[in-house]
């Protein structure tokens, strides 16, 4: 079955060169994570090292090599929002999930992380959900956001 | 887009002298035997600019810059100077921190005194941390070697060099070259590579390394293919309940096949000449809980059984991997190969029911028909990394077992250790003696294409000792 769906990925980039990252965007896109098997199948099928994979996959934070949840939930420990209580918001979040930063929930609804800027300090502390931003985050907000999207 | 044959002008420490346009300002400094320190540089891989040690200064267009000499290229009127101040301040910073972070290092340690580098002022760190991450090991492994055991991962202060997982690698062959060139003697990259292996007990051969038998033999129940009958004979014996070998799978592919019983290692064909990655698999059956396995492979896949069991044997001393070796001259990349023998003998070796290597001779069996060449005309075709190996005999195995060295139908058998023994005996095995020559031709050759290939790595690391130790 995975196989199936990431022989369709890999398919487009069969007989090109440089295109690790961006294969393995794509997985991750479809898959929200690189399995081992992902690995494997990329070096069967395009002959690049597993080792070179692996080094790439490591490198990114965009890319994850353990899964991730439905929701991951980026928290900003750059200076500014720090200053402005960014580590508040994270024990918030950790309380609220029930998980420790770079943790994913066990039922993989939550993925924890903390990030060094998202270029808007000016609205420190701020916190990122799936591309959603969400400026001067208090703890309260934060722990009614995660409740709200746990019973979406 | 660089000019080979254009020469330049450049002045190093004064001297004025003519190059070709591109060369690196170490090799220039080398030529003139200007000396300059490097930890990440070595002469047959490309420069990487890691360890910054080789830092000098350049002028050009009147602006003064501190840069890399191993990666620096030569230009028309560049202006270098190796030894001022400001170099020397550059490198103490550099090797400071170098230091910092791997205290325990000798030879950096060695360099800070020529550098009049106080190792106690230097704050803590990780005070068995031996790596300083100049990525000569990956790029020896990668671009001579050409399997990639290993590579960089993760990033910034986590950054490290590793096997994929920080697994047990399904990629190295254990030819020690990362271990070599290593600046520092890192133990780190060792974990999961097999550079390093502790020897069998025993006197070594050169040729057949240790050993306590060697003989030909074949089996007397019946089955002519002497392995299965160890498996069977080992299976029913109690002496292991997994055996992991490698089977044909569809066309001349390879694919890793895992047995229980006796019933599953009946009527597989036989092996291909291919190294398929099987040490993913012993590991997987030692995660499950598997602890009694046979492990049939290649010589650089029992070399990495035998160190898995090493590795592991103070956290399960349960573990009991019996290793049987396969003789190996080198085996072959499928894709070339497949082309190779279709451009040579015109046959498609997907359908061949049968490949063998007898007397220098590559035989493919089709429809009941041999085909063969000469086994030199398929050297392009040879598995990346199989010409840095020097292991014909399987040396790391309780058992080592070929077919050159004896005559038709039996099998040459080398008996290595105790286990090995154990195994044999359960076993009617109609026996004569090997025919040494053959083998001994064939380990000496195998040791001889690796000695070609290790040497110039050798070469260019016993060039900087000698240095070292002038300075020192
Ligand atoms: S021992 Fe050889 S094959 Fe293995 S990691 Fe080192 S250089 Fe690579
Ligand atoms: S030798 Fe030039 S940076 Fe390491």
């Amino acid at each position: 079955m995975v196989n199936a769906q990431l022989d369709k990925i890999i398919d487009k980039y069969v007989g090109k060169e440089g295109v690790l990252i961006q294969l393995l965007l794509d997985i991750q896109r479809e898959l929200n994570w690189i399995p081992k098997e992902a690995v494997t199948r990329i070096n069967e099928r395009l002959g690049i090292p597993v080792s070179d994979i692996y080094r790439v996959a490591s490198f990114y934070t965009a890319l994850s090599l353990k899964p991730r949840g439905k929701y991951l939930v980026r928290v900003c420990a750059g200076t500014a929002c720090y200053v402005r209580g960014g580590q508040r918001v994270l024990d918030a979040a950790e309380q609220a999930i029930g998980i420790k930063t770079g943790e994913t929930s066990s039922d993989l609804k939550f993925s924890l992380e903390t990030v060094n800027c998202l270029g808007c300090c000016a609205l420190g502390p701020v916190v990122e959900i799936n591309g959603k931003y969400f400026g001067t985050a208090t703890p309260k907000q934060m722990k009614q956001i995660i409740e709200r999207k746990r019973s979406a | 887009m660089e000019q080979k044959n254009k020469e330049v002008t450049i002045t190093v420490d004064g001297q004025q002298v003519k190059v070709p346009e591109g060369t690196t300002i170490l090799n220039v400094a080398r030529q003139l035997g200007i000396d300059i320190p490097t930890l990440c540089y070595h002469a047959e891989v490309s420069p990487f600019g890691a360890c910054r040690l080789c830092s000098v200064e350049v002028t050009k267009h009147g602006r003064t810059k501190i840069v890399t000499s191993c990666n620096y290229p030569a230009e028309e009127g560049l202006v270098v100077v190796t030894n001022s101040d400001k170099v020397s301040k550059v490198r103490r910073g550099v090797l400071s921190l170098l230091m910092a972070r791997c205290p325990k290092s000798v030879k950096l340690k060695n360099l800070g005194k020529l550098y009049g580098i106080d190792e106690h002022g230097l704050w803590e760190s990780n005070p068995d941390e031996d790596c300083i991450l100049c990525g000569l090991c990956v790029r020896v492994c990668k671009e001579l070697v050409r399997v990639s055991a290993i590579n960089f991962a993760r990033r910034g202060v986590e950054r490290e060099v590793t096997a994929p997982y920080h697994r047990f690698s399904d990629d190295c062959i254990g030819c020690g070259a990362c271990a070599l060139v290593c600046p520092t003697g890192s133990k780190k990259i060792r974990i999961h590579t097999y550079a390093t292996v502790a020897p069998l007990k025993g006197v070594r051969d050169e040729n057949f390394g240790v050993h306590i038998d060697v003989f030909s033999a074949k089996p007397e129940n019946g089955t002519d293919n002497l392995i299965n009958a160890l498996l069977t004979s080992g299976f029913k014996n109690n002496l292991f309940d997994t055996a992991i070998f490698t089977k044909r799978g569809d066309g001349y592919s390879g694919e890793v096949k895992v047995a229980q019983n006796t019933g599953e290692i009946a009527n597989e064909k036989e092996t291909p000449l291919l190294r398929i990655k099987m040490i993913s698999t012993l590991q997987e059956a030692i995660d499950q809980g598997k602890r009694k396995i046979a492990f049939i492979g290649l010589p650089c896949q029992v070399r990495a059984a035998r160190k898995i069991q090493q590795t592991l044997q103070q956290e399960m001393p349960d573990l009991d991997i019996t290793t049987i070796g396969l003789f190996c001259r080198n085996s072959f990349n499928p894709k070339k190969l497949r082309e190779q023998i279709k451009s040579i003998l015109n046959i498609d070796i997907d359908k061949a029911e049968r490949t063998q290597i007898c007397d220098n001779k590559f035989i493919v069996t089709v429809d009941s028909q041999d085909f063969s060449c000469d086994i030199d005309r398929l050297d392009s075709a040879i598995e990346n990394g199989c010409s840095y190996c020097n292991d014909f005999v399987a040396n790391f195995a309780d058992v080592a077992i070929g077919t050159i060295g004896s005559g038709h139908s039996y099998y040459t058998v080398i008996v290595r250790t105790d286990k090995g023994a154990a195994l044999l005996e359960k076993l009617q095995l109609t026996k004569t003696p090997v025919m040494k020559a053959d083998i001994v031709k064939l380990s000496e050759f195998k040791k001889n294409r690796a000695k070609a290939n290790i040497d110039p790595i050798l070469r260019e690391i016993h060039a900087q000792r000698s240095k070292e130790k002038k300075v020192n």
